[in-house]
């Protein structure tokens, strides 16, 4: 009889203790779109394996996350615990985000870049860890710049060694060596460089930093500065590739991002200005598959500068499960360089780029850390109507310069009209 | 009296006009899944493929989530054409029978909202489904689409139903049928080819539907037209990828709609002339 009393209560002891496990394996759902799942997926199945819960990403297109937390934002739900946000966000989801400021150590601030640190908050608080961060380097043809024929032309043109583009003058210079008509049918078979016209509303800031700008468009206390002389040099810059030196295909307006990369593996640019997952991406079928070079971005009067384009861990408010969503967060951003294995081969910390930067087959890496690094690399201003700015003023500004018609300077002085319309001094 | 040659010259050339304009993007949708993934996207855009190449169509096996999507883009238009057709043709025969003013106002709210644009009702509908919990689920999201369905087809049926000439449902009244079984023996199948072409539409609807799928769908129903426009990502679009998933995507519809061309034209035809 005792001893079915002791096989019963350890029966009934093993049992709960069983139900009990069960009940602490939570799910927590991450709102993904493709890049934040390759990215984190490697850390997140190692957080699975160490604690036992389960980590499911819900991947959207890229514009469908924005979507689904504004959906989530608007009717208090929680079906997500973390979600991966494009940094053009952070002002909207801010309300709806776990102030984060108590996972952004000394050590932590230390390891991330200065533009993702200040993009990592809003209004003073820290809503947002960084996850992965890209920006625009420099792509270039190594058969071309290491052809001794080349080399020697070149040098004999310009006077100084052909190497990778440090600054503008021999990005320009090298821009125009490389536009050739190769078979003499007046037509251009290789243009040195593109004007990615189809995304104006973007590409013409990065020369703006490049020119020294203290910011985009406004300031740090958010005053206008579009109209100042960093930003009439930097627009003035951006449309001279096209209006003045002839050294990118002509139909500017449709070369966006997508056309341009594919106008330089089509071997029809022999440099570009892209952003570094790239390098990592290249198309086994491309003609120049193994040549394609990487080089940090180019310096201006101000130095080195690029936009980052990073992506943040938000917490929303609304989860049900916000202390494992923020052990989650903190786990991602301590495994940050598993990300950097994943298809985009980027990561967030500079030790995860450090890592990986003298790998082979990672040679995108280095360039990215010193472009990412550059004081001139500054982020978009934190503010909610960003997208509205970049849709109504930035995108017009970059397409009316386009046309060659029109003076940098007038159309950055209707740029403050505009600006000081939406209310900004 | 005939048409010249002229006449009939010109008409031919006009239709040839109209169905290279309506054609055209579906060939190049076609041409581009056939091209090589390098050069999906040239300058200056080149029509025919240089070179034919199968990758895009074999690069679909690498993601299982895809082609999970198209079963899942087929159970949830099935269920909501069921769900449609189950109360749209009661309503529409309702409309169609009772020429009331409140018949009048039914139709008119039907027509109105189909007027909002789903963006409008995007969050509420949302939040309706969540709190009956049915997000991710193959019925919510049916219901949702059920939502752009049900205003549609009470249009098409009531005109369908219109047509049909009352004497055939009072001579079943008089051999002793009720109302609801005059419904079911009488007019639903004299009614047979609009309901199918009804059917169809709300099929299609359904099957290409994006916002109410992307709201409440996450892992387990996500639909195709979603699973494809994941292939446009921050940076680029893998337009070889999403090509030949467009064209496999299109071609159960295309072929379907071969296939059922005379009924879908017999049954367009059928509300056209009242009895």
């Amino acid at each position: 009889m005792k001893k079915l009393r002791f096989l019963l209560v350890v029966s009934v002891l093993l049992l709960l203790s069983l139900t009990a496990g069960a009940q602490d394996a939570v799910t927590l759902t991450v709102l993904v779109e493709q890049g934040g799942l390759w990215l984190q997926e490697a850390a997140a199945k190692q957080f699975e394996e160490e604690t036992g819960h389960t980590v499911e990403f819900v991947n959207v297109p890229y514009g469908s996350v924005f979507d689904r937390l504004s959906a989530e934002m608007a009717t208090g739900g929680a079906a997500f615990d973390v979600a991966t946000i494009d940094v053009v966000w952070m002002s909207h989801f801010a309300p709806f985000a776990e102030p984060l400021d108590a996972l952004f150590t000394d050590e932590v601030v230390a390891d991330l870049f200065a533009s993702l640190v200040a993009d990592a908050q809003i209004g003073g608080t820290y809503i947002g860890m960084p996850t992965w961060a890209n920006t625009e380097i420099i792509f270039y043809r190594k058969d071309l710049w290491e052809d001794p024929e080349e080399m020697a032309a070149f040098e004999a043109e310009y006077g100084y060694a052909l190497a990778p583009p440090t600054t503008w003058q021999e990005f320009d210079d090298m821009a125009q060596f490389f536009t050739r008509d190769n078979d003499g049918d007046g037509e251009i078979d290789m243009y040195g460089t593109d004007v990615k016209g189809g995304v104006a509303d973007f590409e013409w800031m990065i020369a703006v930093l490049q020119a020294g700008s203290p910011g985009l468009v406004l300031d740090a206390e958010r005053a206008i500065i579009i109209d100042n002389d960093e930003h009439v040099a930097g627009l003035s810059y951006y449309i001279s590739h096209h209006c003045e030196m002839d050294v990118a295909p002509p139909n500017v307006n449709e070369i966006d991002w997508g056309v341009a990369e594919n106008l330089f593996y089509q071997s029809q640019t022999a440099m570009f200005r892209f952003w570094g997952h790239a390098y990592r991406l290249t198309r086994g079928d491309s003609p120049i598959a193994d040549l394609v070079g990487a080089a940090p971005m180019v310096a201006g009067p101000g130095g080195v500068g690029a936009i980052p384009g990073p992506w943040f861990n938000i917490v929303p408010k609304t989860s049900a499960n916000k202390e494992l969503a923020l052990q989650l967060v903190q786990y991602l951003y301590d495994h940050n360089a598993l990300g950097i294995e994943a298809p985009l081969g980027l990561a967030a910390r500079k030790s995860a780029y450090a890592q990986y930067a003298d790998v082979e087959g990672f040679e995108n890496l280095n360039p990215l850390l010193e472009t990412l690094d550059s004081p001139q690399t500054i982020g978009r201003p934190a503010v909610a109507d960003w997208q509205q700015i970049a849709d109504e003023i930035l995108g017009p500004i970059g397409s009316d310069a386009l046309t060659c018609d029109e003076d940098p300077a007038e159309l950055l002085a209707w740029g403050r009209e505009m600006l000081e319309a939406m209310g900004y001094q | 009296m005939k048409a010249t040659f002229a006449e009939r010259g010109i008409v031919a050339l006009l239709v040839a006009l109209i169905v290279i304009v309506y054609v055209f993007p579906y060939a190049f949708l076609v041409s581009t899944s056939l091209k090589p993934p390098a050069d999906a996207l040239t300058i200056p855009p080149t029509l025919l493929p240089q070179r034919l190449s199968l990758d895009n169509y074999r690069a679909i096996s690498e993601f299982p989530s895809v082609q999970r999507s198209f079963g899942n883009s087929s159970l949830i238009a099935l269920l909501c054409t069921g769900i449609t057709l189950l109360l749209a043709v009661p309503a529409a025969y309702g409309v169609a029978r009772y020429a009331s003013w409140a018949g009048k106002l039914f139709l008119l709210a039907a027509l109105i909202t189909r007027l909002i644009p789903p963006v409008a009702v995007g969050i509420p509908l949302f939040a309706i489904m969540r709190s009956l919990g049915l997000t991710d689920t193959h019925i919510g999201v049916a219901l949702a689409h059920a939502t752009i369905g049900v205003p549609l087809a009470i249009w098409l049926l009531a005109s369908f139903m219109e047509g049909i000439p009352r004497e055939l449902e009072e001579a079943a009244r008089v051999d002793g049928c009720s109302r609801l079984g005059a419904l079911l023996r009488i007019i639903i199948p004299v009614a047979a080819g609009g309901i199918a072409v009804t059917a169809i539409f709300v099929f299609l609807a359904s099957w290409n539907e994006f916002l109410f799928s992307l709201l409440l769908s996450s892992t387990g129903v996500k639909t195709a037209p979603i699973a494809i426009a994941e292939f446009k990502s921050q940076y680029s679009i893998q337009w070889g990828t999403m090509t030949s998933l467009s064209v496999l995507y299109s071609l159960p519809v295309i072929l379907f709609s071969l296939l059922m061309q005379k009924r879908i034209v017999a049954g367009m035809t059928m509300g056209a002339v009242k009895g």
